[in-house]
Order: structure tokens, then C-alpha cells, then sequence
């Protein structure tokens, strides 16, 4: 019988043949797509695919748009950790084909048409008339959407890397890597990163460069296809394995949320060699008094020198659940267990846990932190004090950094020591909203590690509801679809398409990770990978390896479809909106076409290289983009298509307001609550509330306290001659 | 604000996608607040702040309860009103054609809607 690794490995393997498959597919639809382009008008037929989707191409390619390497690496990862109040989390998605397609759709369509525009920023600017309307549009995409580049280019490496990491061939690429790129500071240090990104990168770039529109289009109806296949096929399976969803909820109300915290673990014989322990590995701590086990699994790999009898300071994860300790020891779950090892000491019972960074030039520094010590730092918040939890010897220089645990009560024992800290990374041990209690995941609010009201609480849940489905008919990658369609029947046929194909993904999904939660326990140490785990683990079961591959691939392709559609929206505002439009408008189209590659390509490039070192916060980053971009363009769309007075002052105005009272959400969270990334939340509802409300409304004020709009335009856009004057 | 008089439209009408679009963006819209107004408030009533054990955990087909009448059940309703709005209430409306959409020579100044 193959171990749990081994069947990880294969599963893996087969992962491998998979992407081969799908990027020599992807490459394939490029170069037919390629073929259209000497057919067709060159400018529209790249960036809009001629007007001319019909109803699967224009479906899919907005579900798959939509639902980026979020839906099936995020979403998954969220269901897992907080249970079945995420049904509630992604419930508007009921209406999100109705609303971000029904809403703008037809009348966009037609206003693009009218106009002749190609992009967002050309819709804008002809239906005002207005060049710096076009013009600032321009700039807030090209803003937006490169931090979302970078964002995704760095996601798709990142998801890359989580599934390959069983497969031989990524590890001895990765360290010829290593070798070639060792001492270029730039390059970072993580060469297995670098060679994900390269593959990523160059395969979207190539793929979006050569094909255009209809590249990307292609590209998402093949993965949109392979989600929903993925999904249904994985129902029955995880349905199975759980013993039904009666009995996956009802183990669900047994559960209580696992506890993470610092731990010894003993060797009983030393070994020769140093042994890397990985995050597979599950520990047991012996019995106690009482007579109970615990178990245990690595949330944090680490390493064993040779001769060691033990190792401080091991992060772990313990199960609390008392009946899926049961399971985990009688192997009625995938858990491998090393016999070598035991957990000596666990603290995780009311302490926080992490790394302290102290200045050692400041005050009275000893020569070492002794295990036990106690450390009180000076931080923004005040004085916190921590235990040290390894012997730390202090080296010549003006940085140590301590591991330690912060108990709730000042602890008496131990030497007493004064720093000031530098850098603070704390991590709670209990989850702050559901701990020891069980039923937490299958009601509301839902367990939360860092949030005392619970993961999603009733303002947070209506927030949502106009997250998803209103500040959605706000992307601008989403309007630009909106413009491709081929006429009204195509539109109607693809809502209903999409509101299917939404529901036979996402309530699946939730079923299939509630399951999930039964099926393979302690994934709280690594949630993003239960999707690859869960899918490579069923499929395997009933013998089907190659089915685990196709399934891991759909993340990698959500992701791929994300990031072809940013890339080109960036592209086409360069070349369509800031080159053709406002510095050659006679630019003939042999100049357009190569500049349109040549574009794509810098752009994709770009963006691969500032992924290879990418700030912090990337995840915050996205989320900021999305609905930033939603406060600043969804309330001057919907007034320019639904209202014949609105103006191009108030539409400025509008897109102005949307930005700042966004954007001075986060900046107000940055003095509150000490990060960009932790935005102010008014009323306890979320920016992009607050940034479409002051957006409808400054819109409708500064419109009415405007001169009226050209007469011609009005005619343009909203009236038509009567049949009695035609004739 | 500045008051004008109104502007001379004779001989024109109101654009009819534009009729339609904005009567069947208010339908959606009104979809939209009924979901919300079902789905939130339902889900908060019988789920949140319940002390649930395995004993006493309700359930419909093996389905918390809340999420079956607060989710399961509104979401099913509205892919059938997504369904009735798609192929009853939207008007097939004609979108016209683009220039680029044209052979050359048929092109028109006007993008061929008046």
C-alpha cells in the first residue's frame, strides 16, 4: 500500500503531465487565434475579439475571469478553516451573473458600439467627448491593475510552486537554479520561486502576446470547463468519503478549532544525520495522568542536527477535537505519524507565540537570553511582556531576534530584562472567536483565529452581499466583456449559463470542503494546499491519478485567466487610449499591430520581474485594487449609460470622490489601527460601501450643479430618430 | 445649478435599448435587494449565536438548517428569476453595429443608430 507521501508524489506527478498538456493547448489556441487576427480589424479583434462572442466564449470567459486562483486555492482554504458559514460569505454569488452581466451589459454594449470604443477609458471619453475624462481613466487603470499584475503574477508562482512541491523533476530544476543565481542578491533566495514565476510568466506573456483577446478568451472557456468538470466529479467523491454530508455536519458540530503554540519535541535515539521534519509530519505527546493522547502536526518545518536529544521552540498545530484525535490515532485519516519523535512539552494552552526582535545596543544587554527569561519591550502599544523560549547567545551588532511566548498573566519567574523591541511578529495560540467551543462551524459568526466577533459578523456579511454582486459590475475587466458580446441573445443565453455554471461551482465547493474538514484533519497548518491535497487524496482512492492532475491544474489555470485579461487591459490603455487616441491618431495599423505586441510583451515582462522581489501585503493588494477600482468607476458608468443629463464634471467628480473616500479609509486605518492593509470600517461596514456611496452621491450633486450636456451627445447616446422623420 | 429651457426634440425619440436597459437594470437591482433581504437576515435568525452540539445540530438533507432556508433555497430562487428575467423580461434588443464591425465602405459617420 503506498504511504500518504507517496500517494502525494504521484498525484503530483500526474499534476505535471497535466500542465504539460494544458500549456501546449494554451499555445495552440494562441496561434489560432493568431490566424483571426490577419482576417480582422487588427486594434479590435486583439483587445475585443471583433464584438463577435457568442454564448459559451462570452459565458465562460467571464466566469473564469471573475472567479480568479481565488476560487479554488482562497475560497477552499477559507471553507476549511471557518466551515459552513462561508454558504453565507459567497451567497450573493446567486446574484452575481444577474447583476454584473444584467446591469451595464446591453446597454454597454450598445454605447461601445456607438461610439466605436475598444476599451473602458475609450468609452468614457467618447460619451463626453472628454479627453482628460479618457485620460484619467487611463492613469487609475494603469495604476490599479500593475499593482494587481504584480499581485497575480506572484500568486500564479506561488500556486505553481505549492503544486509541484512532490514532483522530482521541480526539485532538480530548482536547484540548478539555486546554483546559477547564487550570489545575485536580485534574484532572491528562494530559487524554486524563480523558476515558477519564469514558467508562469513566459507562458502568459507568450500565450497573451501571440493570441490577444481570443487567446484569452479560448484559454478561459478550456479552464472554465475544467473547473466545473473538476467539481462535479469531486462531489461524489468527498460526499462518499465523509459518509454523507448528514454525517460530515454533524462531525463538523463536534469540532472545536485546533491550537497552535511552541513546543519541545524529544528524540529517543539521536540520529547520524540532521533530519528535516515537514508539515506531512503528525507527533504524539505521551499519554498524561488523565490518560488522554494528544496529537500533533509540524505547522512549521524544521530541522534535527545529528546527536540532538532535543529541539525547542517547534511550532505546531494540536488537535482539540477529542473524537478526531480517535480518528487521527486509529488511521481512519491520511496521517503519518513519526515513531522517532515525541512532544516533550506544548505551550499552547493561554500564551501567544513568536519573534521578538530587540535592539541589543539599547539598555542593559546580557550575553545571553536565557530560556525562561523574561523580556519586557518597549512597543507602540506599550510595554508587553514575553518568556524567552530558546537560549539565545547576543552577538556584536544591533539586532537579536528572540523566540519567545506572551503569556496572558506577567509571569514572576525568570531574570528580568528591559528592551526595546524593533520588530514584533505575534501570533495567537487559541482562535480568538470559537475556541473550546463546539458547533462553532456550523453556525455564525464561524471560529476566527485573530478576530474576537467571529469570522464574518452580521455587517460584515451585508457587506458582502454588495461586494461580490454590485462592486463586481464595477471591474473594469469585467465592463470590458461586456463590450465583446455579439448581441442581446447572446447576452441573456450567457447570464443564464453563468448563474448555472455559479451554482453547480460554488455550493458544490462548500459541500466538498465541509467534507474536507472530516476527511483530512490538522490542514490548518497549510489551508491553501487542501484543494491539490483533498483532490490528489479522493482520486487516488478510487484509482484515478490523472483526474487528481486535472484537478490540481484548474487553480493554475484560474489564476493564468486573471492575469492574461490584466495584462491586456493594460496593454490596450497604453496603446488604444494614451498612444492611438491622444498622441497619433493616424497611426497606421502595421504600427498598431506591432506596437500592440511589443506592448503586451514589455508589460508582461515587467511585471515578471518586479514579482521576482514584490512588496508585502500582496493579498491586501488585491483587495484594495478590486474595490478600489469599483469606487472609482462603477457610479460614472451607471450615471453616463442611465442618465441623459449626467455630465462629464459630475462623472469626474464622482470617480474622483470614489477614489478618496476609498482610498482615506485605508489611510485613516494606517492611524487607527496601525496598517494601510486594516482600512477603517465606518458603521463596521467595508471601504468599498463607504467609496460607492460618496461616489453615487457626488456623481448626482456635481451633475446637477453642472451645466447641462451637449445637446449632440444627448441625441448621440439616448434618443433616435422617430420612423415618421426616417421616412 | 443653472436652469436652461429644454432643449427642441422634435422628430426624435427615446432610444429604446436605452428604455429597456435602464427598466430591466431596476428589475435586477430590486432581485438583488430581495436576495439580500432574504438570505442575510434568515441566515442571522436561525444561525448565529446558537449553541449547537452534535446532538442537537438541524439539519434539511444534511444541510446546516440556516443554510438551507438562508442560502440553499433563495439561491435556487434566484436562478429562476435570473432565468424568467433572461428569457421573459430582457427585450432582444438591436445593439447595432460598430464601424470596425463594417466593411469599409459601409461604414457610417453616425455608428448607424440614428
Amino acid at each position: 500500500m503506498l504511504t500518504y507521501s507517496a500517494v502525494l508524489a504521484e498525484g503530483s506527478n500526474a499534476a505535471l503531465v497535466t500542465f504539460t498538456i494544458y500549456t501546449l493547448a494554451v499555445f495552440g489556441l494562441a496561434a489560432l487565434s493568431n490566424q483571426l487576427l490577419k482576417s480582422k480589424s487588427f486594434l479590435s479583434e486583439y483587445f475585443l475579439g471583433s464584438r463577435s462572442l457568442g454564448v459559451w466564449a462570452f459565458a465562460l470567459t467571464f466566469a473564469a475571469t471573475s472567479s480568479s486562483g481565488g476560487s479554488f486555492t482562497g475560497f477552499p482554504s477559507k471553507i476549511y478553516t471557518h466551515g459552513w458559514i462561508l454558504a453565507l460569505w459567497i451567497g450573493s454569488y446567486m446574484v452575481v451573473p444577474i447583476c454584473t452581466m444584467g446591469m451595464l451589459g446591453k446597454r454597454l454594449n450598445q454605447v461601445a458600439r456607438l461610439s466605436g470604443s475598444i476599451t473602458v477609458p475609450d468609452v468614457l471619453r467618447d460619451r463626453f467627448n472628454s479627453q482628460r475624462f479618457g485620460l484619467m481613466a487611463v492613469v487609475l487603470i494603469v495604476f490599479f491593475m500593475s499593482f494587481n499584475l504584480v499581485a497575480q503574477f506572484k500568486a500564479g508562482a506561488l500556486i505553481l510552486k505549492v503544486l509541484l512541491k512532490d514532483v522530482d523533476l521541480f526539485h532538480s530544476v530548482s536547484a540548478s537554479a539555486g546554483q546559477w543565481t547564487a550570489g545575485i542578491d536580485f534574484l532572491g533566495n528562494d530559487p524554486g520561486y524563480l523558476v515558477c514565476l519564469l514558467f508562469f510568466g513566459v507562458a502568459v506573456i507568450v500565450y497573451t502576446t501571440y493570441g490577444g483577446f481570443h487567446a484569452v478568451v479560448w484559454t478561459d472557456v478550456m479552464q472554465g470547463i475544467v473547473m466545473v468538470i473538476g467539481v462535479l466529479i469531486l462531489l461524489p467523491l468527498a460526499l462518499n468519503a465523509a459518509g454523507g454530508l448528514e454525517n460530515a455536519t454533524k462531525e463538523l458540530a463536534k469540532m472545536t478549532p485546533p491550537r497552535r503554540g511552541l513546543a519541545t519535541v524529544h528524540i529517543d535515539e539521536p540520529m547520524s544525520q540532521p533530519l528535516q521534519v515537514t508539515r506531512e509530519t503528525w507527533l504524539r505527546m505521551q499519554r498524561d495522568e488523565a490518560g488522554s493522547e494528544r496529537v500533533f502536526r509540524v505547522a512549521q518545518p524544521f530541522s534535527i542536527d545529528a546527536d540532538v536529544r532535543d529541539v525547542h521552540a517547534v511550532e505546531l498545530l494540536e488537535i482539540t477535537t477529542p473524537a478526531e484525535v480517535s480518528r487521527i490515532i486509529a488511521g481512519d485519516v491520511p496521517a503519518e505519524f513519526d515513531a522517532r519523535l515525541a512532544v516533550s512539552e506544548f505551550q499552547g494552552s493561554d500564551e501567544n507565540f513568536g519573534v521578538v526582535t530587540v535592539d541589543t545596543t539599547a539598555g542593559s544587554i546580557p550575553a545571553v537570553f536565557h530560556r525562561g527569561d523574561v523580556v519586557v519591550v518597549d512597543t507602540k502599544d506599550g510595554k508587553r511582556s514575553f518568556v524567552v523560549a530558546v537560549d539565545t547567545p547576543v552577538e556584536a551588532g544591533g539586532k537579536i531576534a528572540l523566540t519567545v511566548t506572551e503569556p496572558t498573566t506577567v509571569p514572576a519567574a525568570g531574570t528580568t530584562i528591559e528592551a526595546t523591541a524593533t520588530k514584533l511578529s505575534i501570533k495567537s495560540v487559541s482562535y480568538k472567536y470559537g475556541a473550546d467551543k463546539p458547533g462553532v462551524y456550523v453556525t455564525g459568526p464561524g471560529p476566527s483565529p485573530n478576530n474576537d466577533v467571529g469570522f464574518l459578523a452580521f455587517s460584515i456579511a451585508v457587506s458582502f452581499f454588495f461586494m461580490w454582486a454590485i462592486s463586481g459590475a464595477g471591474q473594469p475587466s469585467n465592463m470590458v466583456r461586456l463590450m465583446a458580446f455579439k448581441d442581446s441573445k447572446t447576452l441573456k443565453r450567457s447570464i443564464f449559463t453563468v448563474a448555472v455554471y455559479y451554482t453547480a461551482i460554488y455550493l458544490p465547493l462548500v459541500f466538498i470542503f465541509v467534507c474536507a474538514r472530516v476527511i483530512m484533519p490538522g490542514m490548518e497548518a497549510e489551508p491553501d494546499r487542501i484543494m491539490p491535497e483533498i483532490a490528489v487524496y479522493l482520486t487516488n482512492n478510487v484509482g484515478a491519478a490523472w483526474l487528481g492532475g486535472l484537478l490540481i491544474a484548474a487553480p493554475f489555470a484560474a489564476v493564468m485567466s486573471t492575469v492574461d485579461s490584466f495584462l491586456l487591459m493594460i496593454s490596450s490603455a497604453m496603446v488604444r487610449d494614451i498612444y492611438q487616441r491622444n498622441m497619433n491618431p493616424e497611426a497606421e495599423e502595421k504600427t498598431m499591430k506591432y506596437l500592440s505586441y511589443l506592448c503586451t510583451m514589455l508589460v508582461g515582462s515587467i511585471a515578471m520581474v518586479v514579482a521576482i522581489n514584490p512588496p508585502d501585503f500582496l493579498q491586501d493588494i488585491i483587495v484594495y485594487v478590486g474595490s478600489g477600482l469599483a469606487a472609482c468607476f462603477l457610479a460614472p458608468v451607471v450615471f453616463m449609460l442611465y442618465w441623459p443629463r449626467a455630465t462629464e464634471t459630475g462623472c469626474i467628480a464622482g470617480m474622483m470622490s470614489g477614489f478618496g473616500a476609498h482610498f482615506g479609509m485605508y489611510l485613516t486605518g494606517m492611524f487607527v489601527n496601525g496598517s494601510f492593509f486594516r482600512p477603517f470600517q465606518l458603521f463596521n461596514f467595508n471601504p468599498i460601501i463607504v467609496g460607492l456611496f460618496v461616489s453615487f452621491l457626488v456623481t448626482y450633486l456635481a451633475t446637477r450643479a453642472s451645466a447641462p450636456p451637449p445637446e449632440e451627445l444627448v441625441r448621440k447616446y439616448f434618443y433616435r430618430k422617430t420612423d415618421k422623420t426616417n421616412s | 445649478m443653472s436652469s436652461q429651457p429644454a432643449p427642441d426634440r422634435e422628430g426624435y425619440e427615446l432610444d429604446p435599448v436605452f428604455v429597456n436597459s435602464r427598466r430591466e437594470a431596476l428589475a435586477i437591482l430590486l432581485v438583488w435587494f430581495v436576495c439580500m433581504l432574504w438570505a442575510v437576515p434568515v441566515s442571522y435568525m436561525l444561525g448565529y449565536g446558537r449553541d449547537v452540539t452534535p446532538e442537537n445540530v438541524s439539519t434539511v438533507m444534511g444541510i446546516p438548517t440556516w443554510t438551507f432556508w438562508g442560502i440553499l433555497i433563495p439561491w435556487l430562487a434566484a436562478d429562476v428569476a435570473t432565468t424568467w428575467l433572461c428569457f421573459v423580461f430582457i427585450k432582444d434588443d438591436d445593439l447595432g453595429q460598430a464601424e470596425d464591425e463594417l466593411p469599409a465602405n459601409e461604414a457610417v459617420a453616425d455608428g448607424g443608430n440614428a
